[in-house]
């Protein structure tokens, strides 16, 4: 079993003294599904983040499909692992002033040197997977939120990622809309993409997650594997936190 | 009932108003009568008498005055153009590194900022006229094997030469200008949204090829307007161009009020060619802004 | 606290080493960049404290302060400038009591009749004619008199713009526009000339108030857009909330519509001010002997002759710090009205 992503002790300090991460450790295998869990303002967009370079770590190391990264700051490092891990936002953050196509073929071309046809071609081969094959031509806001997050995951896959992160993919969708966008996520899991997902979702966690990591106050509570964590977990806090979502 | 006070408070207006315009209309009929000037355009075919240091054209003293006050046009619109150019420029340049937190470059361009920006424009044209240029006691201060030359007669680029008036106030008005050239082009690039930078990076794209592909083409719509009103108000400020004595359209109305007291026909005279002026910049940037949105879609 | 420090340093370390390892070109341009910029500094400051003749500078303060004001009576505008000081010291630094930060406009108000009784004299004081006011004492006074001016002026005219009733909003659209495409400069020199042709025979006004009109005329259609942007920014609820509790128009406009668009348009307005102050100088082209005005007459005293660029920094530094200041009070006011929340 190959070790895609391997977390040490990663600490991170804001400037009044709070940890945004407190000695976070974990390890993901490849093909495996990693759902990270925890109250807001607990780290989890943080800590997804510093996997690929988009936020600095005071301490620890992070080693990303073999290359190794820790607090001082490698640009050419960084640049690698961003080259081989996609990532899906929130906000979508799609270019509002390209075209779908040029959105999901922009990186192809640019970051690996591709050429223009092959990457439309195996842009509109992934949208079609995602059966938004004919918005290709369209601008972000002329699609509805849920096409638009899906567009973002083909951007996100376009790169042939081996490892593909998530920060709450659905919390900006309609609730009518989340489901197109999880059905694609379980789909990629299916193949055997290795992601690491920042979720409020429980049902998807518990059908797809191999490990659920929860997080609070920037440590690390407990990691389990979903069967034990949303029936029997281990901690008071975790518990008290899948109650407040339960309710919810 | 509330229309009706409405058209009352109307009428009531517009009598105090003709009451008013009437009241400075005899007063004004009055006074030019007892200084004996009256009011029309027909000097304007007069020769003028006075010379010009600064002509583009063929121009001598026996010429009317209005073929003095068109020479006084292209004057203004050639140290316009000119000034627009280099005030883009180097306001790009300024407000780019202005973006660079708590480094060097920052606070270098923060300082240039700062200093222009709160010390008068007159004083700063004074400095590069009395300081920069008519300083430069020798006739070649900076020469660049033949190609820019430096002097107290001002830049002889190629052998083109620019007085040292005009070339004063082209440095004064594109530093000037470009301080806050710099500030439209800074609060445009951070009008875009901070994922955008996250998007591209997560990505693998470049700062480079992020910057110039994503962040620059959402940020131009911002840079528009805060440009339009920087050109708008370079233009203005080019009048100044009197306290280093180039002839403007300002500074050749100023000789003639002076020579035939036309106080009134000269205001209408730069008035309209203020308007003419402003129709002229905010049509080219309504139709560079068309450009911009068209190229988007 | 150690560890702050050797993590900044750290830091601190990390830029330095990637700048060098990897963007050799940059760390070239920086180099380059830094020598020249701190060689230049250093030959700035030796001219500064080793070359420069400041004797034209010190010989003369009183009238760069002044002006040609009588020597017996120069008191006066050095009290009125010391009451101005003592204000701006209360704005910055004075104790935030309500009542206190409430008057203090009024008290900006009061101490323009004071400048003028103290500046004009008469009422027990030796009279002085304008044509001696001068040098800081006159940039200033320009300055607080045209935008007490023009402050009322630009609201009304803001609200004429969005005025329902037809007549008004074209009038003041058309004011505002005309003013707002005319160089200042223009408006200045055709106020001096104008303004007396459009009086009676005999009404006279002098060089100063004259000025001071032309600014307010000016500065007033800047200020009216600035609001009309402010009022374009309060969201419609506003009204409807007022509209519903019963407010009457002139309620809406008093107490909802003004003090939030003046909040909102405060930056601009400090820029605007900063900019009137600023363009004081032109008045020495058109005569007067402001800051600039005796900057040139000194220049212009064979005594002095060649001495250009100790004057210009010195008028450099004394604008820079002065409107430094403003727009440091006015910062402070944003702060004190967004985290207050009131007025």
């Amino acid at each position: 079993m190959e070790t895609v992503l391997i977390a040490k002790n990663i600490t991170k300090s804001f400037s009044k003294g709070i940890n945004a991460l407190n000695k976070v450790s974990f390890t993901l295998v490849k093909g495996k599904v990693l759902v990270i869990m925890g109250p807001s303002g607990s780290g989890k967009s943080t800590l997804i983040r510093t996997i690929n370079g988009l936020e600095t770590f005071d301490e620890g190391e992070l080693n990303v499909l073999g290359i190794k990264i820790d607090s001082n700051i490698d640009e050419r490092k960084i640049k690698k692992i961003r080259r081989r891990v996609g990532m899906v936002f929130q906000q979508f953050n799609l270019f509002p002033h390209l075209t779908i196509l040029e959105n999901i073929t922009l990186a192809p071309i640019n970051v690996q040197k591709r050429q223009q046809t092959e990457a439309e071609e195996f842009g509109m081969y992934l949208l079609s997977q995602m059966g938004i094959d004919s918005h290709a031509k369209k601008y972000p806001n002329q699609l509805s939120g849920g096409e638009q997050q899906r567009v973002a995951i083909v951007r996100a896959l376009a790169l042939k990622p081996e490892l593909l992160l998530f920060d709450e993919p659905t919390s900006a969708l309609d609730p009518e809309r989340i489901n197109e966008v999880l059905d694609a996520m379980r789909n990629l899991a299916n193949q055997g993409m290795t992601m690491v997902v920042v979720t409020h979702e429980i049902d998807f966690a518990k059908e797809v997650s191999d490990k659920v990591l929860f997080l609070d106050n920037g440590k690390v509570i407990e990691i389990s594997s979903p069967d034990i964590f949303f029936s029997n977990a281990s901690h008071e806090r975790s518990r008290k936190f899948l109650n407040q979502l339960d309710k919810n | 009932m509330r229309l009706n006070i409405k058209f009352f408070l109307q009428i009531v207006l517009i009598l105090i108003l003709i009451i008013f315009v009437w009241i400075i209309l005899n007063n004004l009929s009055i006074n030019l009568s007892r200084t004996g000037i009256g009011f029309d355009f027909y000097w304007l075919s007069k020769p003028a008498g006075f010379s010009l240091a600064e002509k583009p054209l063929r121009y001598s003293p026996s010429d009317t005055y209005a073929w003095a006050l068109f020479i006084g046009w292209i004057n203004s619109l050639k140290v316009i153009f000119l000034s627009l150019i280099f005030a883009t420029f180097i306001g790009i340049l300024i407000g780019f590194a202005r973006l660079n937190k708590n480094s060097f470059i920052g606070l270098i361009s923060a300082g240039y900022i700062t200093v222009i920006r709160q010390t008068p424009l007159l004083l700063q044209l004074m400095f590069w006229y009395f300081v920069g240029f008519l300083n430069l006691r020798n006739n070649n201060f900076l020469n660049f094997n033949q190609i820019i030359n430096f002097s107290v007669q001002g830049i002889d680029l190629f052998g083109i030469k620019f007085s040292s008036e005009f070339s004063a106030l082209l440095f004064g008005l594109s530093i000037f200008s470009s301080a806050f050239i710099a500030e439209v082009i800074r609060g445009g690039i951070l009008s875009v949204p901070f994922g955008q930078w996250e998007a591209f990076r997560s990505l693998g794209l470049s700062e480079r090829t992020g910057f110039i592909k994503i962040i620059i083409p959402q940020a131009l719509p911002a840079f528009i307007p805060g440009l339009t009103s920087q050109y708008l108000n370079l233009a203005k400020n080019s009048t100044l161009a009197i306290a280093v004595g180039y002839s403007d359209i300002y500074a050749i109305n100023d000789t003639i009020i002076n020579q035939t007291g036309r106080a009134i026909e000269c205001f209408i005279i730069l008035l309209s060619s203020f308007l003419i002026l402003n129709l002229l910049i905010t049509n080219i940037m309504g139709l560079i802004n068309k450009l911009i949105i068209s190229s988007r879609k | 606290m150690a560890i702050k420090i050797k993590n900044l340093k750290i830091l601190f370390l990390r830029e330095i080493k990637t700048k060098i390892s990897f963007k050799p070109f940059s760390f070239l341009l920086n180099t380059v960049l830094i020598s020249i910029i701190i060689s230049s500094l250093l030959l700035a400051l030796n001219w500064i404290f080793f070359k420069a003749n400041w004797s034209v500078i010190n010989s003369n303060l009183s009238l760069f302060a002044f002006g040609s004001f009588p020597s017996d009576e120069q008191w006066r505008p050095l009290l009125w400038l010391v009451i101005l000081s003592f204000i701006a010291l209360i704005n910055i630094f004075g104790p935030k009591w309500k009542w206190l930060r409430k008057n203090l406009l009024i008290i900006w108000i009061g101490s323009v009749p004071v400048g003028i009784y103290l500046l004009k004299g008469g009422f027990g004081l030796i009279p002085v004619m304008s044509q001696n006011w001068g040098g800081l004492t006159l940039t200033i006074f320009i300055t607080i008199c045209s935008i007490l001016f023009s402050l009322p002026l630009g609201i009304l005219l803001a609200l004429s713009r969005r005025s329902s009733l037809f007549m008004i909003q074209k009038f003041s659209s058309f004011y505002i526009d005309i003013m707002r495409s005319v160089p200042l400069i223009a408006v200045l020199f055709f106020g001096q000339l104008l303004i007396p042709l459009f009086l009676p025979y005999g009404l006279e006004i002098d060089r100063v108030w004259r000025a001071i009109i032309g600014f307010t005329l000016f500065v007033s259609a800047y200020i009216a857009e600035d609001i009309r942007g402010g009022l374009q920014s309060i969201p419609k609820t506003q009204l409807e909330a007022a509209n519903s509790l019963g407010l009457n128009k002139y309620q809406i406009t008093r107490f909802i519509l003004i003090p939030q668009s003046l909040r909102v348009a405060l930056p601009a307005l400090t820029n605007q001010l900063i900019g009137l102050f600023q363009n004081t100088s032109l008045m020495s082209i058109l005569g007067l002997m402001e800051l600039i005005g005796i900057g040139r007459s000194i220049l212009a005293n064979p005594e002095y002759i060649g001495q250009y660029i100790e004057v210009y920094i010195w008028l450099a530094t004394v604008y820079w710090i002065l409107c430094t200041l403003m727009a440091y009070l006015s910062k402070q006011l944003e702060k004190e009205m967004s985290s207050n929340k009131g007025y």
